[in-house]
């Protein structure tokens, strides 16, 4: 079992890494096309369908430095995986550079508990839960926008910010209950 | 936009509809669909009507196992429901079948199904079916998917006064443990005045004792304190978050997907249909599912003088003096949504007492925008999203008409805060977030900060500058709430003219206390991390601007000045114009503040600014003054330590006036340019020059001449001019 480390590796100038993890691979390389956009700094996507990554190309594979767990609401395996993936992730990952991007959580389809259950791990991690609108180029543009401001972060490029710090002030709580009345 | 419609998959969808939508030769086009409809009709209505008729005749106990002839015959009607959706009459014929349970129990669901109007479902038949509901022995689940039904049609009803009569009928249906959730929804869209009885009331009453504090019973009882109070002595809670649950209806996205293209079609076919209404309900509603009906009475009938008192539907009224005199005996529509788009409605529920309407169409609200905005299962067509954009830009327009928010929009917007994107609607919903009514300091937190924080700190400076305005908006419209509300004896105020909340007023400024903290947390964190951004910068000092007049502009007894994160980087900016706006505001809080404190001491009354404010701005006005006009950076005692030597390691000469006025980044380039028209032979610039008392006069009014008008107003209250740059030390307020 090989954890995936964010320190283990020298970062290399003006350059951030992000890993885009999504079992279904479908909102992933719509994401990827319009991340390695970005001019003002470079910007490397990896893709992965789960986590452990291959070990082939563990040498040439740069120093991520935010993993993104993109879990379609829809469907009860997508969460599944990106669950055991986690595993496989060094602790260290979890001071802010591991963020949830939810999709399709307006959906009538969706089980209340699901997304229930996604923002509890989410919150016990201490990680960001972001919602994404991936059907409308919109919601793509904006979906890269957040996870860009949160990449800078991550990787450095955001002067007297450090992830951890960020994701202090972003991170998932548990949320009320607003659907029960609150009886005076 | 093709692929989506033919989703239905039937082979008779109407393609051509598609055609005319996306070329723009329409006018050849139409005439070809026309024929080709013709012809369609022919070839398909006759095994349609064929399989109707021996629908409505089938001999009760006929075998539905292995009976081909059903199985064909449904299988037309589904395929005509799915593809153009089912005439009043196919409606009825298909209802009496299913409820009459004449080929047992087992068919019924799936003809229920596919009982999707295409235009309007007749009353006489949804009354006859709510007898057989009594009479016939049909599974509890087949009645409960009938309710389904009736809950998700109930707009499209074509009238609901016989339905009212049975009001009764239906009320005994409460008993029934599975049923009473549906049923109580559709008596809290039936209820009226009339309805609410001792012996209802009693009835539901009895119900929670037995099944706890549902919130179907709660909704129907709290309609029916509205409409008696006197019969209803139960608290309820003032403001009930839900309304009745999402019941995941079936029919939904089919009835979207018929009414979507039945739509140019559906105008004619309802004039046909309604020759008995009179002309302004015969357009009864557009057919897009967001649409706003339009104003009809919920009488399919001219109004008698059945009681002793006569309704006047709101649709026969047409002007507001006809309005006034009509006031006492306003009969309300059938949709409460079509008075959204109704000014006179508006009028109505602007000046009425009578808080059922405000609760109707506050339960519509937020039913719809449940409905159709929370879940909104097609998401990503544009068309949707149009219609939604245009829905919620009506509500914000109503909202502002009537200057309060709904409590079903409140309700919605944290819902969808908790799973928005930031992007999706964005001005509406920013829009609905700057119109939400106070909120008690208690829930605050967790309804909108937890969200809104998370939002903030992940999105674009767009989106920061577009959230930071909303939330000045919202500061300001509580405020004016304050302002117009507050009772001048007791400190009670009551939030809006309309819901009973009452709020004291230590409460409200508990409340206030934590936006503005709250937006003081978001303000200092979001312009660091995004570098001090003039633009944020901006939108900021507008916030701050709107905060240090609380006192003097809105009467609130609070002050709060801004925290260091703001001040330092405002001070220290490197555009004129933010350094002028934070002078400004400072000038405002030294106004307000001096006259809070001699009004203390003059009424002696009990409020109090905490002497930690006095402390705080004082400390702030020194630095700015010792800054800007002393040319002294750091001095001892000050809020802010530096030490010496750090200093002196940075190597800036002198570098105790590189803020001051002449030095200061913002202002340099202006210190050049007088440099150069006061003394323009001069070869080598000496910005130390104007410090001499007659120039520096002059570079005063200079300086003031550009426009900066807080900075005048900001020096000539905080140093005595008339003393030489030296030993202008601030005269700032004392702690006492």
């Amino acid at each position: 079992m090989s954890l995936l480390k964010p320190f283990s590796k020298l970062p290399s100038l003006n350059t951030a890494n992000i890993l885009l993890v999504e079992s279904e691979e479908q909102f992933q390389q719509s994401l990827a096309d319009v991340l390695v956009e970005e001019t003002a700094f470079t910007v490397n996507v990896r893709l992965a369908k789960s986590l452990p990554l291959p070990k082939e190309n563990e040498e040439s594979r740069p120093r991520i430095d935010l993993v993104v767990f993109i879990i379609n609401l829809t469907s009860e395996l997508s969460f599944q995986s990106a669950e055991a993936s986690l595993k496989y992730l060094d602790p260290g990952y979890l001071l802010g550079k591991v963020c949830f991007m939810v999709t399709k959580a307006r959906n009538t389809s969706v089980p209340t508990e699901r997304l229930d259950a996604v923002r509890k791990l989410a919150a016990v991690l201490s990680c960001p839960l972001l919602f994404a609108e991936d059907q409308t180029p919109d919601g793509v543009t904006n979906a890269r926008e957040r996870l860009l401001s949160i990449l800078k972060v991550s990787a450095g490029l955001v002067p007297m910010a450090t992830a951890l710090y960020l994701s202090n002030l972003t991170r998932c709580t548990v949320p009320p209950d607003i659907d029960q009345p609150s009886f005076d | 936009m093709a692929a989506k419609s033919n989703l239905s998959g039937s082979p008779d969808a109407d393609l051509s509809s598609l055609s005319d939508r996306s070329l723009s030769s329409r006018a050849s086009n139409r005439s070809l669909r026309v024929a080709e409809k013709e012809r369609r009709k022919n070839d398909a209505e006759d095994p349609f009507v064929l399989a109707l008729k021996y629908f409505s005749n089938v001999e009760a106990g006929t075998p539905v196992h292995g009976n081909d002839e059903v199985e064909k015959n449904l299988v037309l009607v589904e395929r005509a429901a799915y593809s153009k959706g089912l005439s009043p009459e196919a409606i009825s014929v298909m209802l009496e079948f299913a409820m009459s349970l004449r080929m047992g129990s087992g068919i019924c669901p799936r003809v229920l199904k596919c009982l999707i109007p295409a235009t309007v479902v007749p009353q006489e038949a949804v009354v006859r079916a709510v007898a057989w509901l009594g009479v016939a022995n049909i599974p509890v689940n087949t009645q409960i998917l009938f309710i389904k039904w009736l809950l998700t049609v109930f707009d499209l009803i074509d009238a609901k006064d016989q339905l009212r009569a049975i009001y009764g009928f239906i009320f005994n249906f409460t008993s029934e443990e599975n049923l009473c959730p549906f049923i109580c929804h559709l008596l809290y869209l039936l209820t009226r005045k009339e309805s609410v009885r001792v012996f209802r009331v009693r009835k539901l009453l009895e119900l929670q004792s037995k099944l706890g504090r549902q919130p179907f019973l709660l909704n129907l009882l709290s309609l029916y304190k509205v409409f008696c109070p006197e019969l209803v002595t139960l608290s309820i809670p003032s403001q009930l978050k839900s309304v009745f649950r999402n019941h995941n209806l079936p029919w939904k996205s089919a009835l979207t997907v018929v009414q979507r293209r039945n739509s140019p079609q559906v105008a004619s076919s309802l004039n046909l249909f309604s020759t008995s209404k009179h002309k302004t309900t015969s357009r009864k509603r557009k057919h897009h599912h967001l649409g706003l009906a339009m104003l009809s009475s919920a009488v399919n009938k001219e109004p008698q003088t059945e009681t002793s008192r006569q309704l006047v539907p709101l649709v026969q009224l047409h002007s507001v003096a006809q309005l006034l005199e009509n006031m006492h005996r306003i009969e309300l529509p059938a949709q409460m949504g079509s008075l959204l788009g109704s000014s006179l409605g508006l009028h109505y529920l602007d000046c009425v007492q009578d808080e059922s309407a405000l609760l109707r169409l506050n339960f519509w609200l937020g039913y719809t925008l449940q409905e159709e905005l929370l879940f909104s299962s097609d998401e990503g067509s544009s068309q949707s999203s149009e219609e939604s954009m245009q829905f919620l830009d009506k509500l914000l327009s109503t909202q502002h008409f009537l200057q309060e928010g709904f409590s079903s929009s409140e309700a919605f917007l944290y819902k969808f805060l908790s799973v928005w994107d930031g992007s999706v609607l964005r001005p509406q919903i920013l829009g609905l977030l700057s119109n939400i009514p106070v909120v008690p300091s208690s829930q605050i937190g967790q309804l909108l900060f937890e969200p809104l924080m998370q939002l903030f700190f992940t999105s674009s400076l767009f989106f920061k500058c577009g959230l930071m305005e909303s939330l000045n908006n919202m500061l300001l419209k509580w405020l004016t709430w304050h302002s117009v509300y507050a009772l001048e004896d007791d400190l009670d105020i009551s939030l809006n003219s309309h819901t009973s909340i009452n709020m004291t007023l230590s409460g409200f400024k508990d409340s206030v206390m934590e936006l503005v903290d709250f937006v003081g947390r978001l303000a200092s964190v979001g312009l660091q991390l995004e570098g001090c951004h003039s633009l944020l910068l901006n939108f900021i000092l507008d916030f701050y601007t709107t905060v240090c007049d609380m006192f003097l502009k809105y009467g609130l007894p609070l002050v709060v000045v801004p925290p260091p994160g703001v001040f330092y980087p405002a001070l220290f900016a490197t555009d004129p114009v933010s350094v002028d706006r934070l002078a400004f505001i400072m000038h405002r809080y030294k106004v307000n503040l001096t006259s809070a404190k001699s009004q203390e001491k003059l009424t002696k009354q009990a409020f109090r600014i905490s002497r930690q404010t006095f402390k705080e701005f004082n400390n702030y006005a020194v630095f700015m003054v010792n800054c800007l006009w002393n040319a002294k950076l750091i001095q001892p005692g000050m809020s802010i330590q530096l030490g010496e030597e750090l200093l002196l390691k940075s190597n800036v000469p002198e570098y105790w006036k590189s803020f001051d006025l002449i030095y200061h980044p913002a202002f340099m380039s202006y210190a050049v340019d007088f440099h150069q028209k006061c003394w323009p032979g001069r070869k080598d610039m000496d910005l130390d020059s104007i410090k001499h008392s007659k120039p520096w006069n002059w570079y005063l009014e200079y300086l003031f001449n550009q426009g900066y008008d807080g900075l005048k107003l900001f020096i000539q209250s905080n140093t005595s001019r008339q003393l030489t740059a030296g030993d202008g030390q601030g005269n700032s307020l004392s702690t006492e």
